[in-house]
């Protein structure tokens, strides 16, 4: 049973938020526990699942923003 | 090669309320998908998303041309709010419903990108990255809230914590939880999808 507390030290690392005499100690953790580890892997696996979940808009909507910005740099 | 390209967002905010217009440049492109992703999870719609990611961005651009932009916090934080606030007053006004969710996953996210997705792997990623959008929003709401203020807003927990006037380690549990949550149902659907394929 992993501890709480451990639990969201691991949430810090996987985003990358933890000190780093912190982030070693886990580390050194890491390479002995393997059901820490496994947890770890599953934690990145999302994480990196979501970074690259996002969407792109349409080119005509950033044209818009940019063009409504400009307009009113002319105007001033 | 653009000079404005590395610098840092609050450079970028200095130099575009100087009135350097390539450098709102860089800052829409380094965040509109961020912010597009915000409102999107929220309203579901494309369209919407795109009419509200545009007004999003129109306000933040009077806020800074005014001489209103406040310099302390990030201005991923600070756009992702506005876009955020506006999806929701998107939602009041409207007095609409979120769109119910089909059970084949099939939903707005997969209409989009339709030159990008001949090759059968990129299929698969977008499917994936779709129905993971699709999950997200079924995560309860505090759950969601810190998942979107850390993934799209680039706040901190600490800063998340501070935010929603709960303590780090709340935030942290409910960013565990939702990553957790979000796997188990990630693994659910797939185990679903391969018996429905092999099943026939």
């Amino acid at each position: 049973m992993i501890k709480t507390s451990t639990q969201n030290e691991l949430i810090q690392y996987v985003y990358d938020e933890l000190a780093d005499d912190a982030r070693m100690q886990l580390e050194a953790v890491l390479m002995q526990d393997n059901e820490l580890a496994e947890t770890c892997s599953e934690l990145l696996e999302m994480q990196f699942l979501l970074q690259n979940a996002v969407k792109s808009p349409g080119e005509r909507a950033i044209s818009n923003i940019l063009n409504y910005s400009k307009s009113l740099s002319l105007q001033s | 090669m653009n000079k404005t390209t590395q610098l840092s967002d609050s450079a970028l905010v200095s130099l575009y309320i100087a009135g350097n217009e390539n450098a709102f440049e860089q800052l829409v492109n380094r965040h509109k998908n961020k912010v597009f992703t915000t409102i999107l999870l929220i309203v579901k719609d494309t369209y919407t998303a795109e009419d509200l990611m545009q007004d999003a961005f129109i306000k933040a651009v009077h806020t800074m041309k005014g001489g209103r932009y406040n310099e302390e916090g990030k201005f991923s934080s600070w756009i992702c709010r506005i876009a955020h606030n506006l999806a929701i007053d998107f939602f009041r006004k409207e007095k609409r419903s979120p769109m119910i969710t089909l059970e084949d996953g099939s939903n707005v996210f997969n209409t989009l990108s339709f030159s990008e997705d001949s090759a059968e792997s990129l299929q698969i990623r977008e499917d994936t990255h779709a129905r993971l959008r699709e999950l997200i929003q079924a995560l309860p709401q505090t759950q969601r809230e810190v998942l979107m203020m850390r993934h799209y807003a680039d706040m901190s927990f600490q800063e998340i914590a501070e935010a929603t006037g709960v303590s780090i380690n709340t935030a942290l549990g409910r960013m565990r939880y939702a990553l957790i949550n979000l796997r188990k149902k990630m693994q659910y659907n797939d185990i679903t999808y391969d018996k429905n394929l092999y099943s026939e």
